[in-house]
């Protein structure tokens, strides 16, 4: 699910970027911020950082010791994705393999759909290998998936999201 | 995110915060994804800088999983679905998917019938009605 969420950040402004003119300090520190923002990439609670939509305030900065640099807090609207279990996503599937398929939704890439929670399906090995059920409906490379999610984890190292998710349940599955 | 019972979207068992963040349907992330791809464009010598994975792979998705385009019919899907008492996740859900039956409408979002909440099959079918007749003029 997409969400608008409020943070309230931090930001830093080298001494070397203070300038004088307070338009140019502005422009600094939503510029500093919008780095910063696309830097995170995510967090465990509030998933994927995608964009800053508005800022809502900057306030009084404050001038650390020894470097000169100026701590602004910045209250900022933007825009976040997170996968919840048991929400239902449709994705994409991009990887085949024997013991089920990977699908990319939304930010992530890491959506796991296996053959033992879409277990009306056959794998059909070959070139381009594929999953088949008896009502002849295929999942295959580049095919549109809905799915009911059913666990997701956060990997802190590479700062993404993986999911495991299923096809038990009604209206799910392949969508021509 | 301590809840001591386990989290399930599908009763409506999220995040406090989720419940009151506002939801965006992705018809509407893509039209605030785009404004801001232009404007990002044109306002930084070095727009890539700006422009994460995470935003291009996003942009990407929302772009081929809108149901509506025109920012007008966007705004509609979301004043249609507010007069239903939805929570803003159940309301997203609903503009993502657009299901075309009750019975697909409630597999979708099984939460609408429980939380006590007048929604017969009538309501919802009216509801699902409306939507369908913002995707046919639009």
């Amino acid at each position: 699910m997409y969400l608008k969420s409020q943070l309230s950040w931090n930001v830093v402004i080298p001494a070397e970027n203070l300038d004088a003119k307070g338009l140019m300090l502005k422009k600094a520190i939503i510029i500093h911020l919008m780095d910063d923002f696309a830097a995170k990439k995510a967090m465990k609670d509030l998933g994927y950082f995608l964009a800053v939509t508005t800022v809502e305030r900057i306030g009084e900065g404050k001038v650390r010791q020894h470097t000169g640099d100026v701590l602004f807090p910045v209250d900022f609207s933007c825009i976040t994705f997170k996968i919840l279990p048991g929400e239902i996503l449709e994705g994409v599937v991009h990887k085949i393999l024997k013991h089920g398929v990977f699908l990319r939704c939304g930010p992530t890439e890491k959506i796991y759909l296996s053959h033992q929670k879409m277990s009306d399906y056959q794998y059909v090995p070959g070139e381009n290998p594929f999953f088949r059920n008896d009502k002849s409906s295929k999942i295959e490379k580049g095919v549109v998936v809905r799915f009911v999610v059913i666990g997701e984890k956060y990997v802190e190292a590479e700062k993404d999201f993986q999911a495991v998710v299923s096809l038990e349940g009604d209206y799910l599955g392949p969508i021509s | 995110m301590s809840g001591e019972e386990e989290e399930n979207a599908a009763e409506l068992k999220i995040p406090d915060e989720f419940l009151k963040a506002k939801c965006l349907m992705n018809c509407e992330v893509a039209l605030i994804l785009e404004h801001k791809y232009e404007q990002l464009q044109q306002m930084s010598e070095d727009p890539m800088n700006q422009i994460s994975q995470v935003f291009e792979k996003s942009l990407q998705y929302v772009k081929r999983f809108s149901r509506y385009k025109n920012p007008d019919a966007v705004r509609q899907v979301r004043e249609i679905l507010s007069r239903y008492q939805l929570a803003e996740f159940e309301l997203s859900v609903l503009g993502n998917l657009c299901p075309e039956t009750v019975e697909e409408a409630l597999a979708m979002v099984p939460s609408i019938k429980t939380r006590g909440r007048a929604h017969d099959d009538d309501a919802i079918e009216k509801m699902l009605n409306d939507l369908s007749l913002i995707k046919k003029f639009e």
